[in-house]
């Protein structure tokens, strides 16, 4: 369970809330028994005392503590459902909020390595339900589960205070028979179909959106009767174990309440020898056996939340290893101080993804303060690695790098869902409206906005998918450029960008940037702005 | 290009005709929930009546064993009944399921991969699997909750009413009050589920674009910031969303009360009766035995109903991706003609051509694409196309390959209609499954030897990546997360055509975006084509592409014309 630790304590860092919700709901737990053995307990006194009073013997009966108790537990029931419930609701709609800021900055404080083999939507859809996992540990598992407990352990008093030790012990063994198969006997049967259900969900998602990126050139092989089969068959796998964890879960449901009965039978059974020996009442001997009924409610949620805790435990695992630390020390650069003229210096640079061939060996590069360099490289030659490596975000496996800040272009174009000016903020956050302006001017969209009615304040929607390629690529461009970093690194800076506008965004920027430094990657020299001189890579 | 939101009436008619097939699943839940149901009524019984005979006829315990016996036995009925209710419900949301899917699936083929492109393959693959699977509450839990929630309560409602019919009326008074009851929890929760979806699904939203970002948020240093904007439009939508839940949760709060207060006035009326302070009606009749079955069996009397309420997020869940599916399937799908009825009207003989005659299409009314195009290509030719880009290249390419189907028009490849027999395809974009490189060549043929496999990555220049790798062929084609560039990506599809022996291969750009590497060595390839005396047509910008072709033609303003 120490994968559940880190978030165990992000939830119980609100221990107040937790009790508070947590008797809310043992108040309309209790309530609903006392309800029902409340009223056991009354009909069978009256019938007692009815008995005596049609015989025409004398009998008294209070009516007026029972059927105030009855009409208290009504509506004490109610109410306390009612806020609980509320109350609750809230808890969990607070931890959401605190379990998904604290993975944002843990995400935010690991390498960017290990995330960058994750990105993806598949990863993000994958997160998303790894995070409603944990969201609802506490309102699914933990308080009914601690709750049930409790409640168990009060009725074990009740036995013993009003049949006897020995039953009550007996009673309690039953009773922790049906808590433990509709806990931990489901979990146990259930943990690796559950943890195993979204690895396959997951190789599923991978084959149907391949299915998808060569529905042409399977549709023109002929195959997409066959290669459909097949994902209905894997898909149908994956259903078919979830069938068998679904009905295990069910299974073990009605084995736990089948103990509860059993332990009201024999609450039943042995309460008429002590009702025979005079030891207690026939009222009293009606209560137990209802209450112990009413367990059943009590027991009900445990087995579906028990039977998903394997998936939520590898829900947990999965977003503990998204928020590793980088590995320390992997023969991670040595920072050298930069001598006055340079703005970056690398030295005897090795990079290597993994068990892959080095992508570059022995790489050495020095930039003066102000010079233009041009990086050209082909596809996969990888010069988005050199960029990662001289902004910081890629460790290399060897070498040494030194640079002034950076403010780096990544080949992606990567806009928030939010205004246009919230999004070049990022860049500069205390930048003024005419300083937005004057650098949209420069990458040719002041105009574009400016007939927007909103202007600055302009929804870029998610992704920027209200932009074209070319005009989200250069909102990126301008936020890198309104940046005040000495350094700018432009990865790719036009993609998506027709070579008029190229030409005169690369002119303007020249202007721009003026005395700044300015290394920028692109496949081939026409999607360079301008340069000093131009470095070859790779190949 | 989504068609307009279906309303709830299709959704639910079309979820309705899922159960089609599985209906026998349905009726063997709701069969096992009411053989529970009956369990649960003898229960009951056996318990009140060895109660009464104990407390009241002071019947020794061994006299009591049968009774005891009949107890157990229905107890161990109910457990039964309620095992065989979960596992047939799981049965049978995985029957709908599967047919859902293969409705989907079908769909798909008959769309083909044009319309299919105009949504990423991401949000297809959701609807196929998340959305699918959000079917699974309702067809397991709810719907047969539904039927349950009507005959339970009536088996015991007639019990009652037999044993004492005014305590019968009590029940029976809040009778009427349940389809009242599940309309109240229906809205309440239905409104809860819609306003929590909502809220729920825009926080997620949030949080995976501020995610997605990340690097960059980090790069400008803003990560503090955005964690901070996270926590307070949350914070933001936790105010609002519980200002609603306080609306919402009264429904259900309703119904609780209405149960609670029933067993309270039903225990309330039987005990005064049992006292013999109510003369009128059945009351004097009452005996423990009856009193305490009537007070067991009205909760058991509402259990159904709250849990379907329980399970009324189900439903507002199914509903949702019901629509977003159904949606999708009524998206009009082009008339684009199935292999199997190609092969019924491919009467024609074979011929040597492929032909075109006065082809129109028009993607909007005003605005044609091709029209009336006529146009011979003879088999071992290659064609290259040129002209603007939107002028209707990439269109005439998916009108051979039958991705899409003319206005009017006819066209004949090789006398057979488009996409009757293979032939091989290259799209622009980047197709490779997680496997072996052998895995992705026999994807299209299956069969094709080792030797042949090895033979044609060699050919696409994918000789010294294979001999950098251990398992040769059998080598996974990503290893380390690294992948394939776009480059690589091309030329492996490439491969795929080298295995199979199509007549007709249709290429759409193939050169473009490559580096020169890859470019010289995809020209080289199709070289290696032609040399095979197949027939190529394709798009192109590049001038060593155009140098290959035997055939030039400008797809532009409608029209075809040699060069």
């Amino acid at each position: 369970m120490s994968e559940l630790k880190p978030w165990l304590k992000l939830i119980f860092a609100r221990p107040g809330r937790l009790l508070a919700g947590g008797l809310l709901l043992l108040a309309a737990l209790l309530s609903g028994l006392g309800l029902l053995s409340l009223s056991g307990w009354f009909i069978t006194e009256t019938a007692l005392v009815g008995i005596l009073l049609a015989a025409g013997l004398p009998a008294t009966i209070n009516l007026y503590v029972p059927g105030s108790g009855i009409r208290f537990f009504a509506v004490s029931r109610t109410v306390s459902r009612y806020f609980e419930r509320l109350y609750n609701h809230d808890t969990v709609l607070r931890l959401l909020t605190d379990i998904r800021v604290a993975l944002f900055r843990k995400l935010a404080a690991a390498g960017r390595n290990q995330r960058h083999e994750l990105s993806g939507a598949q990863w993000l859809s994958r997160l998303t339900n790894d995070v409603d996992a944990l969201d609802t540990l506490y309102l699914r598992l933990i308080a009914p589960a601690a709750l049930a407990a409790l409640v168990t352990l009060l009725l074990f008093g009740l036995s013993a205070l009003l049949f006897d030790l020995w039953i009550a012990t007996l009673i309690a063994i039953i009773l922790v028979a049906a808590f433990l198969v509709a806990t931990l006997a489901v979990y146990l049967q259930t943990a690796t179909l559950a943890s195993r259900q979204s690895d396959q969900q997951e190789a599923l998602r991978t084959a149907v959106i391949e299915h998808l990126e060569g529905f042409a050139e399977i549709t023109a092989a002929g195959r997409t009767g066959q290669h459909g089969d097949w994902l209905l068959g894997q898909a149908s796998e994956a259903s078919a174990e979830q069938v068998k964890a679904d009905s295990r879960m069910g299974w073990y449901q009605a084995g736990s309440h089948l103990l509860i009965n059993l332990s009201a039978v024999f609450a039943l059974w042995a309460g008429f020898e002590l009702f025979h020996s005079g030891a207690i009442s026939g009222p009293v001997l009606v209560l137990l056996p209802i209450a112990l009924l009413g367990l059943a409610e009590v027991y009900g949620m445990l087995p579906e939340a028990f039977g998903k805790l394997g998936a939520t435990r590898a829900s947990a695992a999965r977003l503990n290893r998204d928020c590793r630390n980088p590995d320390p020390g992997n023969n991670a650069s040595t920072v050298v101080s930069l001598p006055e003229p340079l703005a970056l210096s690398v030295h005897d640079l090795t990079i290597k993804h993994s068990d892959n061939a080095p992508l570059f060996t022995d790489f050495n590069l020095q930039v003066k303060v102000g010079e233009r360099v041009g990086i050209l490289g082909q596809s996969g030659s990888g010069k988005s690695s050199l960029a990662d490596v001289f902004t910081g975000l890629l460790a290399p496996t060897q070498g040494a790098v030194s640079a002034r800040p950076c403010a780096y272009l990544t080949q992606e174009t990567v806009l928030f869902e939010d205004t246009l000016r919230a999004n070049l903020l990022l860049g500069a956050p205390d930048a003024s409206d005419a300083e937005l302006w004057r650098t949209l001017e420069v990458v040719d969209l002041a105009e574009r906005f400016s007939t927007e009615p909103d202007q600055l304040d302009t929804w870029l929607g998610s992704s920027g998918s209200r932009l074209s390629g070319g005009e989200a690529r250069r909102v990126a461009l301008a936020r890198v450029l309104i940046n005040p970093a000495p350094v700018l690194i432009l990865d790719e800076p036009f993609t998506g960008v027709d070579a008029t506008t190229r030409a005169r965004i690369a002119r303007q920027i020249d202007a721009l940037l003026e005395g700044r430094t300015v290394i920028s990657l692109a496949h081939g020299p026409e999607a360079l702005p301008g340069t000093d001189r131009i470095i070859q890579v790779g190949g | 290009m989504t068609a307009p939101v279906p309303d709830q009436r299709s959704v639910r008619r079309w979820l309705s005709g899922l159960t089609r097939g599985n209906r026998h699943w349905i009726q063997g839940t709701v069969v096992a929930g009411t053989l529970a149901g009956v369990a649960t009524i003898v229960q009951m019984g056996f318990l009140a009546k060895i109660v009464h005979l104990g407390v009241v006829e002071k019947e020794p315990a061994s006299g009591l064993v049968p009774l005891f016996i009949g107890l157990i036995v229905a107890v161990i009925f109910r457990a039964l009944a309620q095992g065989v209710q979960t596992h047939l419900a799981a049965r049978c949301s995985e029957q709908v399921r599967h047919t859902a899917r293969n409705q989907i699936h079908q769909h798909w083929r008959k769309s083909g991969p044009v319309i299919l492109g105009q949504d990423s393959a991401g949000s297809l693959a959701r609807e196929w699997i998340d959305h699918v699977d959000a079917l699974h509450g309702y067809f397991a839990r709810f719907l047969p909750q539904m039927v349950l929630s009507l005959i339970v309560p009536l088996l015991i409602l007639i019990l009652v009413f037999y044993l004492d019919w005014l305590a019968g009326i009590f029940l029976l008074l809040s009778a009427p009050l349940i389809p009242i009851f599940m309309a109240l929890v229906g809205m309440g929760a239905e409104k809860l589920n819609q306003q929590h979806f909502e809220i729920i699904s825009r926080l997620s939203g949030q949080f995976l674009d501020k995610v997605r970002g990340l690097t960059t948020l980090q790069l400008f240093g803003q990560t503090e910031n955005a964690a901070t904007v996270i926590q307070q439009r949350s914070d933001q939508y936790r105010r609002i969303t519980l200002k609603t839940l306080r609306v919402a949760f009264l429904s259900s709060a309703v119904l609780e009360f209405f149960a609670s207060v029933a067993i309270a006035v039903i225990a309330i009326y039987i005990g005064f009766g049992l006292l013999g302070y109510i003369s009128y009606g059945p009351s004097p009749d009452l005996t423990l035995f009856s009193g305490l079955l009537i007070l067991l069996l009205a909760p058991e009397f509402f259990q159904p109903l709250r849990t379907l309420s329980q399970h009324y997020h189900d439903r507002a869940e199914a509903l949702g991706a019901g629509a977003e599916i159904l949606a999708r399937l009524s998206e009009e799908s082009p008339r684009r003609p199935t292999r199997a009825a190609c092969s019924q009207n491919g009467t024609q003989r074979t011929t040597n051509t492929i032909k075109l005659d006065a082809v129109s299409l028009a993607f909007r009314p005003e605005h044609s694409v091709l029209n009336k195009v006529s146009l011979d290509i003879a088999k071992g030719d290659i064609v290259a196309l040129t002209g603007p880009s939107g002028g209707g290249k990439s269109t005439l390419l998916h009108l051979l390959a039958g991705f899409l189907v003319p206005d009017s028009g006819s066209i004949r490849i090789f006398g057979n209609p488009p996409g009757a027999a293979p032939f091989g395809w290259l799209g622009q974009g980047r197709f490779f499954v997680q496997g072996t490189w052998a895995d992705n060549l026999r994807l299209t043929s299956p069969g094709v030897s080792d030797a042949v496999i090895e033979q044609a990555l060699r050919i696409v220049g994918l000789g010294p990546l294979l001999d950098s790798r251990n398992e040769g062929i059998y080598s996974k084609v990503s290893e380390g997360g690294q992948g394939l560039s776009g480059g690589q990506a091309r030329r492996l599809s490439l491969a795929r055509i080298f295995v199979a022996d199509y007549d007709l291969i249709l290429l759409d750009e193939p050169t473009a975006g490559l580096d020169r590497e890859s470019e010289r060595i995809v020209l080289e390839a199709l070289r290696e084509l032609t040399r095979r005396g197949k027939t190529l047509i394709y798009s192109t910008h590049h001038q060593s592409l155009l140098a290959l072709a035997k055939r030039h033609l400008v797809v532009r303003d409608g029209e075809v014309n040699d060069v």
